[in-house]
């Protein structure tokens, strides 16, 4: 046997990493006992180690009942927050780079806490500052509307700067949705209002009336009702527009001046407390694993307990580091989960580069349970495989390719995700010899599908066989897994759903071929659907009739479920049967047109075809991986593995 | 709402309603013993020997309030958007009850400890977003996160009053100005068959709400009649904008009650004072609401009706249990829980 190279090494090596991606990585349920001085030193060290998914169930000894953490996380919130807010303000890093790992005691927790209070204080007038600008902005904008409004009256408005000996006036402003109440407050003082301009939130008003008692009720409900007076210029009906509006600009200019003064001051504020901050950053980052911890920590007295899933290879390194950091004794126990607990358990993703877009779409439908088989590789291979087959063509498939790696900074990880989808159109245009829909320039290296419709819609049968058998042996390997034996058998698409559904395919192929469904197929069809039906009737609690009516229509649905679905498999031939009617069409216009035409016919064309077509194929593939597969296979309702993790920069060490 | 939207409606309100007091109950359940209470309304934290009875009586308040909200929860359910939100806008009065907890601890300085006991625990589409509000270090700074959210106006108006003179009271006015604004609001929204059924039973709550505020503003706060108007919410039922104009302008209470229109003017004749007149628009309400759980057509009426019913049945139990935690006479106690009235020369019940 002549050696295998090297190349041919990797892929394999490659090949038995990608299917070790089906299988969940095994994991373990930890109990750690500690001290409770111990504690924050052992979330450290747990969210360190980054292999701890916190179980936040509470222990089993009720005498565990403290909550040894409170007030640590009472301290670490309050001193966040403060950080947090400052952080609007000035920028400190998220995740400053941490040199030394140490533990955060509840005094230096206070420390920084108070430290940060002050410099919060100090930072709270630069940003009360500026809310003093916005608000003197808004007030002159409010003036200049008023200004242009009183320009445009016939009346010498001037005259309402001052109370005049029997008539009391106020202009201002007020909030739109106390006007109708300020109105009727008003008249009860004896006074009238009346609004002249709506602009925002709020409206313009000149409130009016006779000198005297009413004036001194008005004042308070003005106020309440957030009234702002606007000053009316001396000379209003003199001055010039123009001279006015300089004076605002004037005061808009100061007022930009302020701002920009404000800025310099703020930033040299940061450059001083810059270190001071970055550190309160860092003694929070440490301290942040003792917080998340908490909810899952129980104590009593001073001995604390918390609870997580480790995946099992990590358990022994876990322990060997706790050893290392912890001064007090500790006691860990491992176990597997109990059945009754899988679905607590996190499983953890697959972590492969190439498979990762596959995995957010496959995350959009559920993660898999603990236990059960994780879909993405399949997902990845038949996607690929009906995607190019649906839509294969060379010159689209280079475009949609092109345009992933064109855009991939914008597209993030799904870039790879379009590079692979046109990958796969472009390997399928060469088998079907199709670019930008011409058939004539490349020799079909396999089949043209719109000149053997028939054989294209037997494939995608066989196919759509093969894909409902493998999801049904993944369904009944799943519920092996997780030790539902009844269900592995008798469930929807179990073992007994399969020797139907392989009965009824031979049955098929036999009525095709010699014409007659054939005794075997039937003795199986028929056996299956009885077992079927008799595990229906032991587990459905119902009256005798109702039991009768809903374990036929279930028997039927089977039947017509099965023969559906295979059916629904056709549009992958259709599809591609469709793409090459859509490219021919779209020639045929071509070819009416003279050369430009012809050019800008193609291209629009092939573009509507992309953009089109791309997306119908895109969808309906996914429907039928969602429908047709993950329906069948997958539950979807487990939980990502989580860890606790310790948010540091790059630099750490 | 759909036909069956409404009878599911109905009947869960109809068996809702079989837990309501009445007087023999109410009777009946003021003879408790606290543990006795304790096992039939389900409040465990009565029994609870190391809790002192301030934080008994908080707790036994919170988990009353936690039953009404499961019960707001389920009848809410087969209700449309524009219902939904009426309910849920009347039942977030507790929302604002931790808003002005939060305005009055920061105004005077009170431990972050002490301002959290204080507050209701309550369901995410309830409560105000409190973590921002909760974490900041003093009025001002508490006035401006509520100036980035729905309660902006009234926190900007609130704010420079407060910088003016240093009082909740402009602050806390408005906030319950705006919550009964915003259910009028809610209740206009609605159409269709519900709409006018459900806005009656508002306005009884705007009508009392109202009466009691101008009462207090006008005789015992002596604001002058613009201030008294300005803080009212007029409703669409008795007491509209232009019957509050003029009441508001009265000035003695003697000619308020007497200038009431029908029938809060028979209800409320011959009050003293404000608790005796406060009473009697409490019984008002009650008898409005019992008239539209037991004859109204409208199921979303009927449930606000119980909502209000069973909120002031869980507020007698709160004062029995209070009373029981500080050891008062069973006599103070029935009068705290309308079973006994003795200054009130006339049957407040009977009246309405």
């Amino acid at each position: 046997m002549p050696p295998i190279p090297i190349n041919a090494d990797r892929v394999a090596t490659r090949t038995l990493e990608l299917i070790a991606t089906l299988v969940p990585l095994p994991m373990q349920h930890v109990r750690l006992l500690v001290m409770t001085d111990d504690l924050p030193q052992a979330s450290l060290t747990l969210a360190e180690t980054e292999s701890f998914h916190p179980d936040h169930r509470l222990p089993e000894a009720s005498v565990l009942a403290e909550a040894p953490g409170r007030d640590y996380r009472e301290r670490y919130r309050q001193a966040a927050s403060r950080l947090d807010k400052i952080a609007k303000l000035v920028p400190v890093p998220a995740a400053p780079p941490i040199r030394q790992l140490h533990v955060v005691h509840p005094d230096e927790l206070i420390a920084v806490s108070l430290l940060l209070r002050e410099r919060w204080e100090e930072a709270s007038r630069f940003e009360e500052a500026f809310h003093r600008l916005d608000e003197e902005e808004r007030f002159l904008r409010d003036q200049q509307t008023a200004l242009e409004n009183f320009a445009n009256l016939k009346i010498d408005l001037g005259k309402l700067r001052t109370k005049t000996r029997f008539l009391d006036f106020y202009v201002g402003v007020v909030p739109r949705e106390n006007v109708s109440r300020l109105q009727g407050a008003v008249q009860l003082a004896g006074h009238l209002l009346f609004k002249y301009l709506e602009r925002a939130d709020s409206a313009h008003v000149i409130i009016v009336g006779p000198r005297g008692e009413g004036e001194a009720q008005l004042d308070s409900v003005l106020t309440s009702a957030g009234f702002q007076a606007l000053p009316i210029p001396r000379g209003l009906a003199d001055t010039d527009p123009a001279q006015k509006q300089e004076e605002l600009a004037t005061r808009r200019a100061e007022i930009a001046g302020q701002r920009e003064a404000l800025q310099t001051e703020i930033a040299q504020w940061e450059q001083s407390n810059r270190e001071m901050l970055v550190d309160a950053r860092r003694t929070l980052l440490l301290a942040e694993p003792f917080v998340t911890l908490d909810p899952s920590i129980r104590s009593l007295g001073q001995l604390a307990v918390l609870a997580g899933w480790v995946p099992a290879a990590a358990v022994a390194g876990l322990e060997q580091r706790l050893e290392e950091t912890l001064v007090m004794p500790f006691h860990l126990e491992a176990r597997e989960p109990r059945p009754d607990e899988r679905h607590l358990v996190p499983t953890v993703a697959v972590k492969n580069r190439w498979l990762a877009p596959f995995a957010m779409l496959v995350k959009q439908y559920g993660i898999p349970q603990y236990g059960e088989v994780d879909p993405t590789p399949l997902f990845a291979f038949t996607f690929l495989l009906m995607f190019g087959s649906m839509f294969g063509d060379v010159g689209q498939g280079a475009v949609i390719a092109g345009l992933a790696w064109t855009f991939r900074a914008k597209l993030g990880r799904f870039w790879l995700f379009g590079v692979m989808a046109g990958a796969a159109s472009i390997v399928f245009g060469f088998l079907y010899g199709s670019i930008f829909g011409y058939e004539e320039i490349l020799p079909a290296l396999w089949k043209s599908p719109i000149h053997h419709p028939i054989l294209m819609l037997q494939i995608a049968l066989g196919y759509g066989v093969a894909f409902i058998v493998v999801a049904c042996l993944l369904a009944t390997y799943n519920r092996f897994a997780v030790r539902n034996i009844a269900g592995a058998w008798f469930g929807h698409h179990g073992l007994v759903n399969l020797a139907f559904y392989l009965a009824l395919v031979a049955g098929g192929l036999n009525v095709a071929q010699q014409g007659s469904f054939g005794t075997s197929p039937t003795l199986v069809v028929l056996g299956s659907l009885a077992a079927l039906a008799a595990y229906g009737w032991r587990h459905f609690d119902a009256p005798t009739s109702e039991k009768v009516l809903v374990v036929f229509i279930e028997t039927l649905e089977t039947v017509i479920g099965y023969v559906s679905n295979t059916l629904s498999f056709l549009r992958v031939a259709a599809f591609s049967l469709n793409h090459a009617a859509l490219s021919l069409a779209v020639l045929t216009l071509a070819g009416m047109m003279g050369t430009t035409g012809h050019i800008i016919t193609v291209i629009l064309g092939n573009v509507f075809v992309l953009v089109l077509e791309g997306g119908i194929v895109a969808i309906q593939v996914m429907r039928l991986q969602y429908y047709e597969g993950f329906s069948r296979y997958f539950s979807g309702d487990g939980h990502e593995f989580a860890p606790l993790r310790l948010k540091r920069g790059a630099e750490a060490s | 709402m759909s036909t069956s939207s409404q009878a599911y409606l109905n009947t869960r309100v109809t068996a809702m309603a079989t837990r309501l007091f009445d007087p023999d109950a109410l009777r009946q359940v003021a003879g408790l013993s606290l543990p006795e209470l304790a096992e039939r309304f389900g409040v465990q934290p009565l029994l609870e020997e190391q809790l002192d009875a301030r934080t008994k009586a908080r707790a036994v308040e919170q988990a009353l309030i936690h039953r009404l909200l499961a019960d707001l929860a389920v009848l809410i359910r087969p209700m449309h958007a524009a219902e939904r939100n009426l309910l849920l806008t009347w039942v977030r009065k507790y929302a604002l009850f931790n808003l002005k907890t939060l305005i009055r601890g920061k105004l005077y300085e009170l431990d972050q400890d002490e301002i959290r006991a204080n507050l209701f625990d309550l369901p995410p589409r309830v409560r105000l977003p409190h973590q921002e509000l909760y974490r900041a270090e003093n009025v001002l700074e508490l006035l401006r996160a509520l100036e980035r959210g729905p309660l902006r106006i009234i926190a900007r108006q609130a704010r420079e009053s407060y910088e003016q003179r240093r009082d909740p009271f402009v602050l806390e006015a408005a906030v319950d100005q705006r919550y009964f604004a915003e259910l009028a609001r809610s209740a206009e929204l609605l159409r269709g068959e519900e709409a006018q059924a459900v806005q009656q039973l508002v306005g009884a709550i705007l009508d009392r709400t109202n009466l009691m505020w101008l009462l207090r503003f006008r005789f015992s706060f002596r604001l002058s009649p613009s201030e008294t108007f300005y803080q009212l919410v007029p409703s669409k039922r008795l007491l509209h904008r232009d019957r509050l104009l003029a009441l508001a302008n009265i000035d003695s209470f003697e000619q308020v009650i007497e200038a009431l229109p029908a029938p809060l003017d028979r209800i409320l004749a011959g009050s003293r004072n404000l608790i005796d007149a406060q009473h009697r628009a409490e019984a008002y309400l009650v008898a409005e609401c019992r008239r539209a759980l037991a004859g109204s057509r409208s199921a979303v009426s009927r449930a606000l009706a119980y909502l209000v019913l069973r909120e002031h049945d869980l507020l007698l139990l709160y004062a029995l249990v209070q009373g029981r935690l500080l050891g008062l006479p069973q006599q103070v106690v029935e009068i705290a829980i309308d079973l006994a009235d003795p200054d009130c020369p006339v049957d407040a019940r009977a009246a309405a």
